[in-house]
């Protein structure tokens, strides 16, 4: 009964594949039956178990079905996945009428990944296509339960990468063993904050940086590129910086790669656990290092300091009724100064840095300036009213005597 | 003769006023330990007489659409020569307002100085109290910003817990399912139209009453008269009002100092797709009926137990306005304990519940 449910909810292109695999105590042998009944992008658009498996689907007894005469390939492994899944995916003009944006280089890329080229050399354990996007049960890659979905993305990469067993005898181009920290880096990371509490698909994960179907470690000097395809005006601003010249791995130098965690002003010293404390001296006044990044990070904590003074005056008037939309709106351009002078940070040149807080200090000096006369709008407010109460009080006072001797007079 | 001589005898000759002469040199008020609670009514007359004059000056440039009223009171407040110091009377006017009805409903329950022949000026005043309950609410709002948006949707909240019509109530008040514009415009409209003409008509009829019927004297000391024992009377003009005017200028002294060290904020603009801020509770004068509702189980003999505190709020404010036919001893001029025990243990039950839940989490 449960098979003639399988089947007829399978629709008209279920075949004997699915009938005897579902039937199948052993999981390895069943499972794909399920998974395929599922929704699954191939069968929904009208394909079947032979597609890829060959055999004949119609053919009741598994001698005739499993024929090798009959093109039956069995479980495709290695390099025939690739094939299998190129002989679609890799044709124009078949795609064209299923999904007319996709690419169709996936499998040229594939064969420009390591993950391609170590197959190439006949290592069996590197990821193919079914790898990440699953063999049967297979969903779009814009659906949030595709494994290769951007929220699931980096724990698809993790099931390899992170497991130590599976990556053992994998090494580095420094011959050092690959490390298997990636997933739980990537945990820690500002992006991947940005992705799961901040809900924002664009964050990047692992195929941003390293490629997807070519996926490779970016080159050493192709670090401030990829970081810059996000990040563009700061690395147009470290193009120009001399730590271009000195920084091998670029921005990963000073942020990291895969726990890149949340910037801060502190990261901006060469003392204590500032960024540049494995290059510069916080000791030594003459390195010239050590001068400029004390002389950006002062300037920008002392318009940190500016900021929040005129941010808390500025409230405290509004509270008290003072009109301060427009001096809100140039704390706010000073804000925004801020974030610019920390952009031109990665020029390391703090003239720069020290010009953009000049503009910053002019603004908040008119926000003080306002300020003050605010404060003095509420002092006279304040006097006003005091005067008025000493006012009423003197009433008070008089009506209560005029009372009294209203009382004696009738006594 | 003095200006103010010459003009009482102009209009003395055109109006005859021998009669208002008379009362006001006849007229006596009853003088005892227990007088001071007399002023009460007054200062409350006082302050409504603010909100009145204050209310009507903001009118002058408030805006009761969800798009400008938050900027209207913003000008107000900024732009308007002496417009902050408008509203912050207006602001602190209407609590104080409220507190000292509150004192000045417990004096007369605690009194007994409902009880014949008086039953009717403490149904106006009773009602009045409520009407000063539903200004607090409909006004609360009309800044439109984040904390008054929010606890109005609390409160009109409560309103839908009402059985059988809750649904229907909670319509009605906001002018939709949520608390939108339509809201804005229907508190409005409450609040410098409807309740106004209401209040002004009870409060003619509250002082007309006070006025024809004279101070009412405790239990105890018009149990002695009855027995023949005199009792000192006070003269109504000059020593009575003076007396009054000096309780008038207590409270705006108190208005002024209040509005002086502590000026009422603005807050933010209402966004209705934020989220809500922590910590949203009614005005203070709603909190003991709020915090209550909070700590009543979510059933009571299977019903809700929101809906069964709605009913008992509903309940005991019909009660009160039963009290003088249900105090049958005051009725017949005996002591009534159970009413004042009643009486303390709602007013102790009123404080309690308020302090706790402004402090309540």
């Amino acid at each position: 009964m449960l098979l003639l449910v399988l089947a007829l909810a399978a629709g008209p292109e279920m075949n004997s594949c699915v009938t005897c695999h579902a039937s199948q105590q052993d999981q390895r042998l069943a499972r794909p039956a399920a998974l395929f009944t599922q929704p699954d992008v191939h069968r929904e658009r009208g394909f079947a178990c032979v597609d890829c498996h060959g055999g004949d689907p119609s053919a009741p007894d598994k001698t005739r079905a499993h024929d090798p005469a009959l093109l039956f390939k069995g479980k495709p492994t290695g390099q025939a996945v690739v094939t299998t899944c190129a002989r679609c995916h890799s044709d124009a003009e078949l795609m064209r009428s299923y999904a007319p944006k996709q690419r169709v280089d996936q499998a040229t890329e594939y064969a420009a990944s390591i993950h391609g080229k170590r197959l190439a050399t006949g290592d069996p354990r590197v990821a193919t296509c079914v790898s990440c996007h699953g063999a049967h049960g297979v969903r779009l890659a814009s659906d949030a339960k595709s494994p290769v979905f951007p929220t699931n993305v980096a724990t698809t990469c993790g099931s390899c990468h992170a497991d130590p067993e599976r990556m053992g005898g994998y090494k580095l181009a420094d011959g050092s063993p690959l490390p298997t920290s990636q997933l739980s880096d990537y945990r820690r990371s500002v992006h991947f904050a940005a992705m799961t509490k901040g809900n924002d698909l664009s964050a990047p994960t692992c195929n941003d940086c390293h490629g997807n179907h070519g996926a490779a470690p970016p080159g050493v000097g192709a670090i401030a590129n990829v970081c810059g395809t996000c990040h563009a005006v700061f690395a147009q601003k470290f193009e120009t910086s001399v730590h271009r010249q000195i920084f091998d791995k670029g921005c990963v130098e000073c942020h990291g790669n895969h726990a890149v965690l949340k910037p801060s002003d502190a990261m901006l010293s060469a003392n204590g656990h500032g960024i540049c404390v494995p290059c510069h001296s916080g000791e030594d006044q003459s390195d010239h290092g050590n001068v400029a990044a004390e002389q950006m990070r002062g300037d920008i904590e002392g318009l940190k300091v500016r900021l929040d003074g005129a941010g808390a005056l500025l409230a405290r008037i509004k509270n008290a009724g003072i009109e301060v939309s427009d001096e809100e709106l140039a704390l706010r351009e000073a804000g925004s100064k801020l974030t610019l002078a920390r952009t031109e940070v990665h020029t390391f040149e703090p003239p720069r840095v020290a010009a953009v807080i000049a503009d910053a200090n002019g603004v908040v000096t008119h926000i003080d300036d306002a300020g003050q006369r605010g404060l003095a709008e509420l002092r006279y407010r304040r006097r006003g009213l005091s005067m008025s109460l000493g006012a009423i009080l003197l009433v008070v006072v008089a009506l209560a005597l005029k009372v009294r001797q209203i009382d004696r007079q009738r006594s | 003769m003095t200006p103010l001589q010459q003009t009482v005898a102009w209009l003395d000759e055109r109006l005859d006023l021998t009669e208002v002469r008379h009362f006001i040199s006849e007229k006596g008020v009853p003088v005892h330990a227990q007088k001071i609670w007399y002023y009460l009514g007054g200062m409350t007359l006082f302050l409504f007489c603010v909100q009145v004059c204050t209310g009507i000056l903001l009118l002058l440039y408030y805006r009761p659409s969800a798009a400008e009223a938050y900027e209207s009171v913003q000008f107000i407040v900024t732009k308007v020569e002496f417009g902050w110091l408008i509203r912050n009377i207006h602001s602190w006017s209407a609590n104080l307002l409220i507190a000292l009805a509150f004192a000045h409903f417990f004096s007369v329950f605690l009194l007994k100085s409902y009880r014949k022949p008086r039953e009717l000026t403490w149904l106006s005043g009773v009602l009045l109290l409520f009407l000063m309950l539903g200004f607090g609410f409909s006004g609360y709002l009309l800044p439109w910003n984040e904390l008054s948006f929010f606890a109005t949707k609390v409160g009109t909240g409560i309103a839908g817990a009402v059985p059988f019509a809750g649904h229907f109530l909670l319509r009605l008040l906001r002018g939709g399912d949520d608390v939108t514009g339509a809201t804005l415009s229907r508190f409005y409209g409450l609040h410098v139209a409807i309740l106004p003409a209401v209040a002004t008509a009870l409060v003619a009829a509250h002082l007309l009453l006070v006025q024809r019927q004279g101070m009412s004297v405790p239990l105890d000391l018009e149990i002695r008269i009855r027995q023949g024992e005199g009792v000192p009377q006070m003269r109504f003009f000059p020593d009575y009002i003076l007396r009054d005017v000096l309780a008038w200028y207590v409270a705006l002294a108190l208005l002024a100092a209040l509005a002086l060290f502590y000026p009422w904020e603005l807050g933010n603009k209402a966004d209705p797709f934020a989220a809500v801020p922590p910590g949203i509770r009614p005005e203070w004068y709603f909190l003991a009926m709020f915090h209550t509702l909070k700590l009543l189980p979510s059933h009571i003999a299977g019903f809700e137990g929101e809906q069964v505190g709605v009913l008992a709020f509903g309940a005991a404010a019909a009660l009160l306005v039963f009290v003088p036919f249900l105090d049958r001893h005051a009725l017949r001029g005996r002591r009534s304990p159970a009413f004042t025990v009643a009486g303390v243990l709602g007013l102790v039950y009123l404080v309690t519940l308020t302090i706790v839940g402004h402090y309540a989490k």
